[in-house]
């Protein structure tokens, strides 16, 4: 037998010893790093992906900030207050770069970030194209700093949203997370822009996902945070507006308060109905006139802006100077107005761009006039035209976009301060309730009905009122047997009520349903004295609460022809039992009321 | 005690998807995609961060020089008197540097310069919430206050200004605040509560400073504090001996102080236009009436002392007289009514007709108390029944009379 040699490698051929050892030590650490976050759980990858993405948004969204007024500079100039012609001609002639932009490169910047991202989630399972981030970050960036009364923080959250859905694609999540990963990606977005990661966070909760998954929550907290942190690295700490110290306000003031969401309702609800009245008409006229309409709404917002310059662009200074009170009441109201119009053309125009920075505007606008009239007729009970304006950002905020809590920790987070926080919640919810009762679907609703999708209203999932076990259950559906009753008596009430399930209490907490073929021949059987313990019985049963919603209760009606439903206070103690036939009943009940 | 391996499946039964993978399929299909698109991200994302890093630097520096540009023209608006575009320029610098106090602060100056108090008092309470102790932040605040006539406001920010912190010449800037708090409260009467304000700025004068003791002397003189005034005066006239200023001060509050020789020194030595102002010209005549009439003047000799009591007996007696004629009332009185103080003065002088003559007081001096004591209060029965004198000599009796309550009262 011949023996075969390995060849020993020399001495000269190895590496050295304590090289390859630390080469190997980091390799193998890197690939169970690797291995741990990437090849077990995914919810990890999640969390990890979020701050990533947080990031990837914070540094779009500075980008963003800095090409807008890169763009205003270039093209309006340094100055608040530009001269007539530019203010003119400016917003006009991007009006016509921005048109041909949007219908031959970039056809899916039109429309809202919310509304895409929300499609991403229910409609795309999660994706986004990566050009509208390219086309959303091009075309806000000319529109919003050529004038147009538009903002960034919609195109900023979804841009977020983009960025989020191609990352998710690259690294090839589940679908569940895929879907979930553009809301992570708009929170991250918005948080950026508005430098409010509070705010955001419970803006794409209530506007876009409407629930309080912890999973999902624990990602969008993280993105937010990361993009804030972001953000703030680059452009500093300070959020959008210097907003004054606010005193709190006298109790008598909050009548003022009550006036603003009176008032703040209602011009919420006249701007919702002039969108929905004009939209589709606008969008219905003929093709080439879609390459004018952003220019003649250039052109219509820059002379109103040889007036009142101050309705150009996100108009976040303007905001500022309203909040330190630096404006009549007259003025204020006519900003208020003529913001109105700006935003509405520019808007219906189909320039791409928010609604949230004119709606601050708007809503600043008119809160700090209603205060200063305030002031003018009641100078000793109220507070400064600030505090007003303040408030009547989070009014609008909440009557326009329909989003009462994320409007109430806006202006928290704006503010630094709780001072303002029950006016806000005053405000902001009577112009909620106006603004509800009048229009019943919200504004980004509307929308994308307009659009011919039908994507889940948040605002109507949030209202409807949970279909519960209590609901469907007959409270006389079953009755109780004891272990040790004695089957002749048992048998003659199965013979009265046939229909009725029979459960048994074996012990606390622990039910079986009694086979009434068995109990009648063991009944018949009379040799021996018989107990309903000797009965065959299949369990032991689940349990359902009363409280417990309809959908828990399915899960277990496949299996069961009856559940008993028991008390959380006594496991013993029957409420009722719920059958298939029941929820079907009830089901109908509920619709045809 | 439950065994828990029991329910441990065999690996044969175990499903496909549940048998444990040979070690080199044990990771995940997309495990290295992902691993790669891991490590594309993070090459991105410090490309990317270093773009964002380049474009912000350059932003920044944009920014900061707008702001600047923007705030240089506002201050050469300001200084041309043009407010109306020193606050557009100024709000132009705040956009690109929202929080720099300095520009917040010429903002809401410009602002209170433009009569809108509302708004430039908005920034600066702002900004006061970040720096309480800002000497020209709490200032400009009490201008605001004043110019809207809120006195409370007005004197808590011009002390917390006083006691507040300045960057350039705290000292001087205290003074002139203190010196402008005291102006304040005495154009609104508030001469008491001016009081130990202006007591602190004519000890916190600094030494040699002429200017600043004028002024101190002047609050002083307006609020009464003649001693305090003068010696302001004198420390000025201690400097130059001939500030026209200063001797109109040191006899104004000389007058005062009843030290008519005094008065009439520094009055005298005001140059001739200063001196023909008719209140100096009126006060060195009363002073010099005063000097002349005052008989209780200590050191006189007794001759002096008399001529000067009956001096005073004369001007009073006629201030009687003229007064009566005024009242168209005879001095004896109606018979069976009851005599008025004017009446009785008389019939008191009257009595002492004789004994109240030059050579009577001459050799009686212990009547020149008496008798001045009935002149002071003839002078002031007459004041309180037909008005104050008109008469240089009837003013300077008054003023010798309030310079000697005890005697008056008599």
């Amino acid at each position: 037998m011949s023996e075969t040699v390995t060849p020993q490698p020399s001495s000269t051929d190895l590496p050295p010893a304590g090289a390859e050892s630390l080469f190997e030590r980091v390799r193998s650490a890197w690939q169970a790093w690797i291995q741990r976050i990437f090849g077990e759980r995914e919810d990890q990858l999640f969390l990890f992906l979020a701050v990533l993405i947080g990031i990837f948004g914070g540094l779009a969204v500075v980008c963003f900030r800095v090409a807008i007024d890169w763009v205003q500079f270039v093209l309006l100039g340094s100055s608040l207050y530009p001269g007539w012609p530019r203010v003119v001609i400016v917003p006009a002639v991007a009006g016509l770069g921005i048109a041909a932009l949007v219908i031959w490169v970039f056809p899916r910047s039109r429309g809202s970030g919310v509304n895409q991202t929300k499609a991403a989630v229910y409609v795309s399972n999660g994706y986004i194209p990566f050009d509208t981030v390219i086309g959303k970050f091009v075309v806000c960036a000319l529109a919003i700093g050529s004038g147009q009364s538009l903002g960034p923080e919609d195109p900023s959250l979804q841009m977020g949203a983009g960025i989020a859905s191609k990352i998710g694609r690259y690294l090839k999540l589940s679908q569940s997370k895929i879907r979930l990963i553009a809301p992570v990606g708009a929170a991250a977005g918005l948080a950026a822009a508005f430098n409010a990661p509070l705010a955001s966070t419970l803006f794409v909760i209530e506007e876009v996902i409407g629930t309080w998954s912890a999973g999902v929550l624990g990602a969008i907290v993280l993105s937010a945070v990361s993009s804030a942190i972001t953000m703030r690295y680059f452009m500093g700490a300070e959020s959008l507006f210097r907003v004054p110290y606010v005193q709190p306000a006298h109790p008598v003031e909050f009548l003022g308060y009550a006036v603003l969401g009176v008032v703040g309702g209602g011009v919420s609800l006249l701007f919702t109905k002039w969108i929905a009245y004009a939209r589709p008409r606008i969008q219905a006229l003929p093709r080439w006139t879609h390459f004018l309409l952003p220019a003649i709404a250039g052109l219509i917002v820059g002379v109103i802006g040889i007036w009142f310059p101050q309705v150009l662009g996100a108009g976040y200074s303007i905001i500022d100077q309203a909040l330190h009170g630096e404006f009549a009441w007259r003025l204020l109201l006519v900003l208020a107005v003529m913001k109105l119009v700006a935003t509405g053309v520019s808007f219906l125009s189909g320039t791409p761009g928010g609604m949230f920075a004119p709606t601050l505007f708007i809503g600043a606008m008119l809160g700090g006039g209603i205060g200063a009239i305030e002031h003018h007729f009641f100078p000793s009970i109220t507070t400064s035209v600030g505090m007003f304006a303040l408030v009547g950002m989070g009014t609008l905020f909440g009557g326009f976009l329909r989003v009462p809590i994320t409007s109430v920790f806006m202006v928290i987070e704006l503010s630094g301060s709780y001072t303002a926080a029950l006016p806000v919640m005053v405000s902001s919810l009577i112009a909620y309730l106006i603004s509800r009762h009048y229009q019943e679907v919200a504004l980004f609703d509307m929308l994308t009905r307009q659009e011919g999708l039908i994507l889940p209203s948040i605002e109507e999932r949030r209202e409807q009122e949970a279909f519960l076990v209590e609901d469907a259950m007959r409270a006389e559906g079953a009755f109780v047997v004891r272990p040790n009753e004695p089957l002749a008596d048992l048998a003659k009430k199965a013979e009265a009520q046939k229909e009725l399930p029979m459960l048994l209490r074996v012990r606390m907490g622990e039910w079986r349903l009694l086979d009434g073929e068995d109990l009648q021949r063991l009944a018949n059987d009379g040799t021996t004295p018989h107990t309903a313990s000797e009965v065959k019985s299949k369990g032991p049963l689940p349990l359902l609460f009363p409280d417990e919603s309809i959908e828990e209760a399915m899960r277990w009606l496949g299996d069961w022809p009856v559940i008993p439903v028991v008390s959380r206070a006594d496991l013993g103690q029957l409420e009722g039992a719920l059958t298939f036939p029941d929820v079907l009943k009830a089901v109908r009940k509920a619709k045809a009321e | 005690m439950v065994d828990f391996d029991q329910d441990k499946v065999a690996p044969e039964k175990q499903p496909a998807s549940e048998r444990p993978l040979p070690e080199k399929a044990k990771r995940m299909p997309g495990m290295y995609i992902r691993e790669r698109v891991l490590i594309a991200c993070a090459v991105l994302l410090i490309a990317l961060f270093g773009f964002t890093a380049f474009i912000a630097r350059q932003y920044h520096h944009r920014i900061h020089q707008y702001a600047d540009q923007w705030f240089a023209r506002g201050e050469a608006a300001m200084n041309e008197g043009q407010t109306s575009a020193a606050i557009n320029d100024y709000r132009n610098a705040l956009v690109y540097k929202p929080e720099d106090p300095t520009f917040q602060f010429h903002l809401a100056q410009a602002l209170a310069r433009a009569g809108q108090e509302v708004q430039a008092r908005t920034y600066l309470t702002n900004l006061l919430s970040e720096d309480p102790s800002s000497g020209p932040i709490n200032l400009t605040l009490a201008r605001i206050a004043v110019s809207e006539k809120n006195n409370l406001d007005a004197v808590r920010y011009y002390h917390s200004a006083i006691y507040g912190v300045w960057e350039t010449d705290p000292l001087q800037q205290r003074w002139e605040v203190r010196s402008e708090l005291c102006e304040y409260l005495l154009n609104h009467g508030n001469v008491q509560e001016a009081e130990p304000d202006l007591i602190a700025l004519a000890q916190e004068v600094p030494m040699r400073d002429v200017g600043r003791e004028k002024t101190a002397g002047n609050l002083l003189l307006r609020a009464g504090l003649w001693s305090r005034a003068l010696s302001e005066f004198r420390a000025v006239l201690d400097t130059d001996r001939r500030d026209p200023d200063a001797l109109a001060g040191a006899g104004r509050a000389s007058f005062q102080l009843g030290d008519y020789v005094e008065a009439v020194n520094y009055l005298n030595r005001l140059p001739r236009d200063k001196r023909d102002n008719p209140d100096q010209a009126q006060m060195l005549q009363i002073a010099q009436q005063a000097q002349t009439m005052n008989a209780l003047r200590p050191g006189l000799r007794i001759s002096e002392q008399a001529r000067r009591a009956e001096n005073a007996l004369s001007v009073a007696k006629m201030r009687i007289a003229a007064c009566d004629k005024q009242r168209r009332e005879t001095l004896t009185g109606a018979a069976g009514a009851a005599p008025d103080e004017l009446q009785k003065l008389y019939a008191v002088m009257q009595q002492n007709n004789k004994a109240w003559t030059f050579p009577g007081l001459s050799t009686h001096p212990d009547q020149i108390p008496s008798a001045m004591s009935f002149a002071f209060q003839a002078e002031s029965a007459a004041t309180k029944l037909c008005g104050p004198p008109r008469s240089e000599a009837d003013k300077a009796l008054s003023l010798i009379a309030s310079k000697h309550p005890g005697q008056a009262g008599e």
